[in-house]
């Protein structure tokens, strides 16, 4: 099998955040430091070779990028200051790209103006739709027995889940043929042989790695804290994404429950999960603390700031409608659903945010390659 | 020479904030003040670019004659060249002045940039210049190190019959060659090419060593050096000492010796090797009982005053000072003074000095008298040279900064150094590669008896190309490593023996040659730098990666042999202050021109040698300390610098 040496690859990588392409002179120090790096499973030093030879179908079909968390100790030790772990940063986000068919996620990774008009075009979107579709109740109406706001009154609540049917439909469409083509790239392509026995096999350690984040903790004990806080606002944010997708009409209802009742226990957890995860995280990256926080593409701060927001309204939704301020409520509802629902639509299937999926399944099909190669 | 013509002086721009460490201003003003100097510009890019911007500039001020100066003048002389032909003039009266060739680094160098600007415009030739005149040339000539270098260029001009005086800063001649086994390619016993040497060295009647010394200072002109030179004490006459070593079998204290790379431990009073050159023992003060010990008086003191028939008087005074210590010798002297009163002291003050629990143990068994002096003081000489060779060579890295190899943390991680001294049968194992050990006093010791291992990795490159340490290649490691395997595997035949490494740059006469053939001696040659030493089952695991076939490599081994680079003597900076030459940002000592002058300096008189101008290994040392021989003897010979 042959290729071509493509020096374009580079250039194009450099959109996407890599700073060094030139300085490796290929040592092998940051394969060797790293806590991840495994028999069989060889990273990052054999990735920088892929891209300064411009490999992109063989950069497209490796799952190693995913399986990197970035500790940062490569960058430390690294005797020509090439920084490997921010190149395999810079890839994590390139496939992404790769991944996403329909082009969308390429465009928000190399240019601000497209993610910008995305993000806006979705929060007018729902403006829009609030302005039209919804009506402010009568004076009277506004406040519930208990004196709490009738949210419901505003935004019928099976309306709003038929709403997030429809975007959640959409979005695992497009994340889910994402994914598909990454297992298309990735095993089907390379004419990987894999046992049918391991794809069930392979489940179980997928998911203890997922839920767990075992391999992330590995990475060095400098980095507990962040894997720790890193745990936290993944789980948070998974609980919270389940409530509002799937039971939306439990979640969200004008009865004040009891603080300890699971309904509010949930939704407080979800909320520090979030709120502490996104306050460090952002500090982290504007303090430059950690090597992973040193280098920010534009795309981690959207991100943030995104999640963020979306976390800061939604508590207020709560105060307000516990303390019966109605209008505050309403249109902070409204708000809350313009940040939110771009934050979905955008972030889940074309960017960032789809390191939810492709991490798992990068680990899934670590498992299947290395049952391929027995 | 012209020297009536209307001239401009222009100064180009410069890269890298080149004028940012030269004071560019007091050239300027200078400048401007030279004669026939009609106007001094500072040239912007946009001049940079259109010649007829300067043909303009040249015909507006009348200029006849062009001094192009800055950094790097001659990227812009096509220009100049250019407009000087369009505005009618002949191309002869161009002229240009590299700052940064005629060694202008910063502002000390200010005075220099001047005299170079002025004799531009006088239109004298750079080489009448640094002709610096008629400085009458003292014959007599300093060579500091008495490494190879040094021992190589003091030898060839003692040869052609000048005075030479061979500064040493240890006990012994000889530097780091004399720690090595083998040289590379050929594996020839390096004692046996170099030990002739240091002999005669001690025995050339023109040549004065003075070992155990540091230059402190340098004065004078070219040609006419005046050299303090500080003699630290050696508590040993050399010309009364046998080299018997009685005084040493004696001596209580034991510290790591220097010579062995640490790995076993010497006396205070010591010899730093059989071979060494001068024969003779030296102490060393700062570990030497005797001089660390406070003086204390006890009831053995007391005794012993008694048995050589003190008066009971004067010992009756002494009791009240019983169990007392005192940690200078004048607060020791003012406090008997005061308690015997000062006839008593001095009448006693012998007995007392002998009987106040100082050690001596080698003045007793020395079986020369006033052979050892252990109030000697250090001692400051003066003398007249014309040249200067500094040859002071390197120290090896600190292996303990690549913290991730647990240099000194476990205990079978070696530098190369100490390999070397364990393969040699004049080392501490008699050439036994073993183990290291604890011996009774808890001292971490190779010795012969040590546990062999069965296996050995080598790393090459720690500190060396590496954006953490130092960036330079140290350019002897891989071949001293593939050396190193070599010896490894002649005495431990069935040991295994793996060398990482992450070029292979075996740059010299037959040692890419010497690079296959240890490549085939069995020995496991892998591509990739290890990253970390770990302890693990007693042995040491070692991680890398196989470059070559993208594998992870976990590797148990019994021992680790770090291939530390060169590294600048800490000193340097001050060597160079002191004789007026420059170190490169490495430390390194810099040459007059790196193609066609390796060897001198910009100061004249003042030459470099060896590894100190930059890492190079035994024959490039040699071939540079022959070269600067050579110009030391063109000197002399001219008889004027």
């Amino acid at each position: 099998m042959s290729q071509r040496v493509n020096t374009d690859l580079i250039n194009d990588l450099k959109q996407f955040g890599m700073n060094e392409d030139n300085a490796c002179f290929h040592c092998g120090n940051c394969t060797a430091v790293c806590s991840l790096t495994e028999k069989g499973v060889v990273f990052p030093r054999k990735q920088v070779r892929i891209v300064q030879m411009g490999l992109r179908d063989t950069l497209a079909s490796s799952v190693e990028p995913w399986l990197c968390y970035y500790c940062g100790d490569c960058n430390e030790q690294c005797p020509r200051d090439a920084k490997p772990g921010e190149m395999m940063m810079s890839l994590r986000r390139y496939l992404t790209s790769v991944y996403d068919w329909t082009g969308v996620s390429r465009l928000m990774y190399v240019s601000k103006k497209w993610e910008f008009l995305f993000i806006f075009l979705f929060a007018a979107l729902v403006l829009l739709l609030s302005i039209f579709f919804t009506e402010i109740p009568e004076i009277g109406e506004r406040l519930t027995a208990e004196g709490g706001v009738a949210l419901n009154k505003f935004a019928p609540v099976d309306i709003v889940h038929l709403g997030d049917l429809v975007i959640v439909a959409l979005l695992s469409f497009f994340l889910l043929s994402n994914v598909f083509n990454m297992y298309y790239k990735v095993i089907l392509k390379t004419k990987t042989k894999v046992p049918i026995a391991a794809y069930f096999t392979a489940l179980a350690s997928t998911i203890w790695n997922t839920a767990s984040q075992w391999k992330f903790s590995k990475c060095d004990s400098k980095s507990r804290p962040y894997w720790f806080i890193h745990l936290l606002l993944m789980t948070g944010y998974v609980a919270l994404f389940t409530m509002i997708v799937v039971f939306l009409s439990w979640f969200q209802t004008d009865t004040i429950h009891a603080w300890y009742h699971p309904q509010r226990l949930i939704g407080y957890y979800a909320t520090i999960g979030l709120t502490v995860g996104t306050i460090y995280f952002m500090i982290q990256r504007r303090n430059k603390i950690k090597e992973i926080s040193k280098n920010s593409h534009f795309t981690d701060w959207t991100f943030l700031i995104m999640l963020f927001l979306t976390t800061v309204s939604g508590i207020l939704v709560h105060i307000f409608r516990i303390y019966g301020l109605a209008l505050p409520t309403y249109y902070m509802y409204i708000f809350h659903l313009m940040v939110l629902t771009p934050m979905l639509m955008i972030e889940v299937p074309f960017s960032k945010w789809s390191h939810l999926a492709y991490r798992p399944f990068a680990l899934y099909f670590t498992e299947l390659k290395k049952a391929g190669q027995v | 020479m012209e020297t009536h013509k209307n001239t401009g002086i222009f100064f180009t721009q410069s890269l890298n904030g080149y004028y940012s460490k030269i004071n560019l201003e007091a050239i300027t003003s200078f400048a401007k003040q030279i004669p026939n100097v009609k106007t001094v510009f500072h040239v912007t890019k946009d001049v940079l670019t259109d010649s007829q911007k300067i043909e303009t500039i040249l015909k507006s001020k009348e200029i006849e004659r062009v001094i192009l100066v800055g950094e790097y003048p001659g990227l812009h002389k096509t220009l100049f060249t250019k407009a000087i032909v369009s505005a009618g003039l002949i191309t002869d009266n161009l002229v240009t002045l590299s700052f940064r060739e005629k060694g202008i680094f910063d502002e000390k160098d200010t005075e220099k940039a001047k005299l170079l600007l002025e004799h531009a415009v006088k239109g004298s030739q750079f080489f009448d210049i640094s002709e610096t005149g008629n400085n009458a040339v003292n014959d007599q000539t300093l060579v500091i190190g008495a490494g190879i270098a040094g021992i190589q260029a003091s030898l060839e001009i003692a040869d052609a019959g000048k005075k030479v005086f061979l500064v040493e800063k240890t006990g012994t001649i000889g530097g780091h060659m004399a720690m090595f086994d083998k040289t590379f390619p050929t594996l020839d016993c390096a004692a046996c090419i170099l030990t002739p040497k240091m002999v005669e060295i001690g025995q050339h009647s023109n040549i004065d060593l003075i070992t155990y010394a540091e230059v402190k200072s340098v004065s004078g002109t070219p040609g006419n050096y005046k050299v303090t030179i500080l003699k630290k004490a050696r508590c040993v006459d050399l010309n009364l000492c046998i080299g018997c070593g009685s005084c040493s079998t004696k001596c209580p204290s034991k510290v790591p010796s220097e010579f062995d790379s640490f790995t076993t431990l010497r006396k205070a009073i010591y010899i730093p090797f059989p071979q060494a050159v001068p024969n003779k023992y030296l102490v060393d003060k700062e570990n030497c009982t005797y001089v660390n010990d406070p003086f204390h008086i006890n009831a053995a003191t007391l005794s012993g005053l008694r048995k050589k028939n003190v008066p009971e008087k004067v010992v009756e005074k002494l009791k009240s000072l019983k169990g007392k210590s005192f940690n200078t010798e004048p607060d020791f002297i003012e406090t008997l003074t005061n308690t015997l009163g000062e006839n008593d002291w001095k009448k006693y003050s012998d007995l007392l000095y002998e009987n106040t629990g100082k050690c001596k143990n080698c003045i007793k068994f020395c079986p020369v008298n006033d052979c050892i002096n252990l109030d000697e003081k250090d001692e400051e000489i003066e003398i007249n040279v014309g040249n200067i060779i500094v040859a002071t060579g390197f120290t090896p890295f600190d292996a303990s900064r690549a913290e991730q190899f647990g240099y000194g943390v476990y205990d079978n991680v070696l530098t190369s150094l100490e390999l070397e001294r364990l393969i040699n049968a004049s080392g501490p194992t008699e050439g036994k590669i073993t183990l290291r050990t604890t011996d009774k006093k808890g001292n971490k010791i190779f010795t012969k008896e040590g546990k062999t291992p069965s296996s050995i990795a080598l790393v090459h490159c720690v500190g060396s190309r590496d954006e953490n340490h130092n960036k330079y290649c140290s350019k002897v490691c891989c071949m001293y490593s593939l050396k190193l395997s070599h010896l490894i595997k002649e005495k431990l035949p069935d040991a295994d023996v793996f060398e990482y490494f992450i070029d292979m740059r075996a740059f010299g006469k037959g040692y890419e040659e010497f690079y296959e053939r240890i490549n085939n001696e069995g020995i496991d040659i892998i591509r990739g730098k290890t990253a970390k030493a770990e302890s693990h089952n007693g042995a040491l695991l070692i991680r890398g990666e196989n470059i070559l076939e993208s594998t992870l490599i976990e590797q148990q081994v019994d021992m680790l042999i770090l291939a530390v680079g060169l590294v600048p003597n800490n000193d340097s900076k001050d060597i160079s202050e002191m004789l007026n030459i420059k170190v490169s940002d490495d430390g390194w000592f810099v040459e007059a021109d790196s193609n066609t002058d390796t060897t001198g300096t910009y100061t004249a008189g003042i030459l470099t040698a060896g590894v100190c101008q930059s890492p190079k290994d035994i024959p490039d040392t040699v071939a540079q300390a022959s070269a600067a021989a050579s110009k030391v003897l063109q000197n002399i010979m001219k008889g004027k610098i």
